[in-house]
């Protein structure tokens, strides 16, 4: 046993082992993706940027009770339409982004079918310079979000 | 026109101060920052110019026109000193190193080194060790407890490794019976042998010590990034830490050049006596050194994305306990063969071939002991599902 | 030191000197005074002239910008040469209240911000939340449920598991294993964002079972994985556990004992390696573990190197485990019969899992509220930690780096 130990000592094999698997990994194939030519997108499930329908909102304020850190105010009062039924208007609907820990509690809590809130849109490309403008978002934003245009064209990497 | 001997000395002194950063720059960081990113499933760098080529340039630039920062109760001129001292011998040990044989330019014969000083290896070995003080002294200036460690590591090592690797250059002496560079490559060449294979042993201590002395991994403790936040260069910034850097690499260069030009034929080709090789010769042969360096730099960034580091303790027991003892003997072995067979040469392939074949046949033992042993852990290892 | 003393002595003049300098000055003094007067005593010993060099020990602050600190933890050490001759941890930079968080929110609102404890391993932490208010409300989790959350934990842990032999092999200056390591979790972080959506803070567990179906091929991909994993940590083996530099740094390096581990309070691999069988995935089963094939790995030594078998052996079993899982996965419910709004009566419950760190325990005291009264959280990390000044006395600097690895902290969950 001890020979053999030595055996192995003296002939550097530990080192030559290591070296071998780096020097395989040399002519392997690379992982990276370089990002802004190529990008691996989002699965379906991906919690990113928000987005609101208007139309489906019954201003339950739901999703704002729901979210663990208080991030969404809403406000909305009674009007009229045209039977003269009591309809809700909303007059202020913000989410504020830069502070959101991405949880989904607020798509989970909406009661609409289908959800009039929802983060699965892909989207995570939200750097910004102005935190405070850019990742504020009021109503004409959230449902009408239009990502940058990507300024470079990119190819699509597989997942996995 | 004849044009007289100092200018070719100046020109070649211009260009080795002037190329070897530029290589050092370009080429070496280029190139072990993207073969480390290749061993580690990555790209490296690959952004600025062609496939990443101009990289050295944009750090150039970076280096340059960064702040110059001087802690405060910093040592100032020791602190502005300790770069200076880092690179300039490193520079000027390339004086003695041989690229190739003299070449014909014109009617004058232009031999490709600076200076073929007859004590060679002991310059060298002279020279180099003054970048240690550079180290030592950018640690302690720097007036920061890290760097201070950094620098007493290398005080300790630096001067530690050197006495391993004076020891393994003595046994090739007993080989080449001169000092110079230029003679030692001239005597493979006449005696049809380079000294790797009778100094197999010489080459293995003189390349961890190399290995020790240039600070690489692993064994990179003055500037252990993990440990001390790269140690003695912490407090540097801006051209200083360019000096440092270049310094360091330019001592990789040097360690690279003596270990092809003393025990691989310098500038020979691959068996440079056998006839059916001979067209290996139409190769120039600085090309061959620069291939061998290359290969050497090569061994240098594989080791580093290979090993882990060190400890300064057990650094300083690996080279007194086993490297110092280790020299010793082969130093022993070589005047032995050297002694006891007729002539210079017998003995030395004798050497170099006990030496080759005992390490291969104890490789191959050990490797295929490991294999059985795998084969045996694995059959007795459960099935993943069924236990 | 020297322009200190200088400073001290009064050569500088008054005037220039702003009174930061002044304080900073008196400071370097005190020092100065504190060193000669330590000096002399030595020099009182040894019978010879005090000087600069007999000043023996030095204080040296280890982060909490130190690279290898894994996070901002703060060392404060006392140093003799490299020799370490005090350890004092100072927690506390990354604290962000996330225990009094709880008592302001509803019960489900507070499963993200168990993410932000150990951010390495999220998937554990809601599962010990979860698990908690579970047992409070005494619910039952339907059986695919348990199993795909024995799946993610098991996941979680291999990412953890990742992450940490990255690291701790970074701070010992192997720096591939790290890319390797990496480039597996990326594949694990993938799994978790098609089955969440998230990849880092993972919220992929709700009160009484989950808030999605796996996806369509999910379990193909994730049995695809896992078994490639072996062989990839077989290379991770390759280039440490026999290397002798490797072994070098870790064996004999912070050797506890298992009574020593009892007594401190320490679990997961830390006390498994130093030879006590405690895994609460046996000791005290949750979930599915009770039926599945596994074995608890042990060794004997209790060092550096034995927690780094006992995780990759770890790593290995956990393989095994999601392999069984799969096996076993019928359709069927994801979520158990817990009421809209949550209020349970008034008690006290302690639940805990097998996090990959160790024993991560939720301390729930409720009073019949929809609120949490007291929420306390036992986190292996800041347990584990307290053993630092224990394992690292005597040892030299680079030993404190391997230690701190060794331990496998995330100070998310230390300071919480």
């Amino acid at each position: 046993m001890a020979l053999k130990k030595w055996l192995d000592r003296i002939t550097l094999l530990d080192l030559f082992d290591g070296l071998s698997v780096t020097g395989r990994h040399l002519l392997k194939k690379k992982v990276t993706i370089e990002y802004p030519e190529q990008k691996k997108l989002p699965s379906d499930r991906f919690r990113g940027m928000f987005r609101l329908d208007e139309e489906r909102c019954i201003k339950c304020t739901l999703c704002a009770i729901e979210c663990p850190i208080n991030i969404i105010y809403i406000d909305w009062h009674n009007e009229k339409d045209e039977q003269n039924k009591s309809v809700k208007v909303l007059d202020r609907f913000d989410v504020d982004l830069k502070r959101c820990m991405f949880c989904q509690l607020c798509e989970e809590a909406c009661p609409t079918v289908p959800k009039s809130i929802w983060l699965t849109t892909k989207t995570y490309e939200m750097a910004a310079y102005d935190r405070n403008e850019s990742l504020y978002l009021d109503i004409r934003k959230l449902t009408d979000w239009r990502e940058a245009p990507n300024v470079k064209p990119f190819t699509v990497v597989e997942r996995g | 026109m004849t044009l007289p001997p100092a200018f070719w000395t100046y020109l070649k002194v211009v260009l080795l101060v002037a190329l070897v950063p530029a290589i050092v720059g370009f080429v070496v960081v280029l190139a072990e920052r993207r073969l480390m990113g290749f061993m580690q499933a990555r790209l490296g760098p690959n952004r600025v110019g062609p496939q990443g080529t101009l990289q050295g340039l944009a750090d150039l630039l970076k280096l340059v026109t960064k702040e110059d920062i001087t802690p405060s109760r910093a040592e100032k001129a020791v602190h502005s000193l300790a770069p200076v001292l880092a690179v300039i011998p490193a520079l000027t040990a390339l004086s003695v190193i041989p690229f190739g044989p003299p070449v014909r330019v014109g009617r004058t014969v232009v031999p490709l080194w600076v200076a073929d000083v007859n004590i060679g290896l002991l310059f060298l070995l002279a020279i180099t060790s003054i970048g240690v003080y550079g180290i030592i002294l950018g640690g302690w200036s720097s007036n920061n407890k890290y760097s201070l460690l950094g620098g007493l590591r290398s005080a300790a090592q630096l001067v530690s490794y050197e006495v391993p690797m004076g020891l393994a250059l003595v046994s090739v002496l007993l080989m080449t019976r001169s000092l110079s560079l230029v003679q030692s490559v001239r005597r493979q060449e006449a005696m049809h042998l380079w000294f790797v294979f009778p100094g197999l042993l010489a080459f293995f201590i003189y390349f961890v010590a190399g290995v020790a002395e240039t600070n690489r991994n692993p064994f990179d403790l003055p500037e252990a990034e993990s440990e001390l936040v790269s140690g003695f260069n912490t407090e540097y910034s801006g051209v200083k830490f360019a000096f440092f850097f270049l310094g360091e690499y330019t001592a990789m260069i040097i360690i690279s050049c003596v270990a092809v030009t003393v025990f691989f034929g310098g500038w020979l080709p691959p068996f440079p006596n056998v006839k059916a090789l001979e067209f290996l010769w139409q190769v120039p042969p600085a090309l061959w050194f620069l291939a061998k360096v290359a290969a050497f730099l090569f061994a240098y960034i594989w080791f580093r994305s290979t090993f882990p580091r060190y400890r300064f303790d057990q650094l300083m027991a690996l080279g007194w306990k086993w490297l110092i003892p280790l020299a010793l003997t082969n130093i022993l072995l070589v005047a032995f063969a050297i002694l006891l067979t007729p002539g210079w040469t017998t003995g030395l392939v004798w050497l170099g071939w006990t030496l080759g074949v005992l390490f291969v046949l104890a490789y191959l033992a050990a490797k295929l002991r490991q294999k059985l042993a795998r084969r045996e852990r694995l059959a007795a290892e459960p099935h993943p599902v069924e236990g | 030191m020297e322009a200190a003393l200088r400073a001290a002595a009064g050569t500088m003049s008054d005037d220039k000197i702003s009174q930061a300098e002044k304080d900073e000055a008196a400071y370097f003094a005190e020092r100065a005074k504190a060193a000669a007067a330590r000096a002399a005593e030595a020099s009182a010993v040894t019978g010879t002239p005090p000087t600069l060099f007999d000043v023996q020990e030095m204080e040296l602050n280890f982060g909490p910008q130190h690279p290898s600190t894994h996070g901002v933890l703060r060392i404060v050490l006392k140093v003799d040469g490299e020799k370490i001759l005090e350890a004092k941890p100072d927690v506390g930079y990354l604290h962000r209240g996330t225990e009094k968080l709880f008592e302001t929110e509803t019960y489900p609102m507070g499963v993200p911000h168990t993410d932000r404890m150990d951010y390495v391993a999220a998937a554990t932490n809601n599962h010990a939340y979860c698990l908690t208010i579970e047992k409070l409300l005494a619910v039952e989790v339907p059986r695919r449920a348990q199993l795909i959350r024995v799946i993610l934990d098991e996941l979680q842990r291999l990412s953890s598991h990742l992450v940490w032999l990255g690291t701790s092999g970074i701070d010992l200056g192997a720096v591939t294993p790290f890319w390797y390591a990496f480039r597996e979790r990326e594949q694990i972080l993938d799994f978790f964002e098609e089955y969440c959506g998230a990849r880092l803070t993972l919220n992929c567990m709700r009160i009484g079972g989950l808030p999605f179906d796996l996806t369509p091929g999910w379990t193909e991909r994730v049995a695809e994985f896992v078994d490639d994993l072996p062989a990839r940590i077989d290379e991770y083996e390759q280039l440490l556990t026999d290397n002798r530099i490797w072994k070098k740094r870790t064996v004999g390096i912070g050797v506890i004992s298992g009574e020593e581990c009892i007594e401190w309070g320490l679990t997961g691999p830390v006390i498994r390696a130093s030879g006590v069988e405690w895994d609460l995935r046996r000791a005290q089963p949750y979930e599915c573990y009770e039926e599945l094939d596994f074995v608890v790995p042990t060794r004997q030594n209790g060092d550096t190197y034995d927690r780094y078998i006992v995780r990759v052996q770890e790593m290995r079993q956990s393989v095994r485990i999601v392999r069984q899982c799969l096996e076993r996965l019928e359709p069927g419910e994801i979520r158990g019969k817990v009421p809209r709004v949550i209020k349970p009566v008034a008690e006290e419950v302690y639940a805990s899992v097998e996090s990959p760190k160790g024993e991560l325990g939720f301390y729930c005291v409720s009073n019949g509220s929809n609120k949490p009264y007291r929420m306390h959280v036992r986190p292996p990390s800041f347990i584990n930690l307290q053993a630092l000044p224990r394992l690292a006395k005597g040892h030299l600097v680079s030993d404190l780096v391997a230690l701190i690895g060794t331990i496998d902290i995330v100070l998310g969950e230390v300071d919480r």
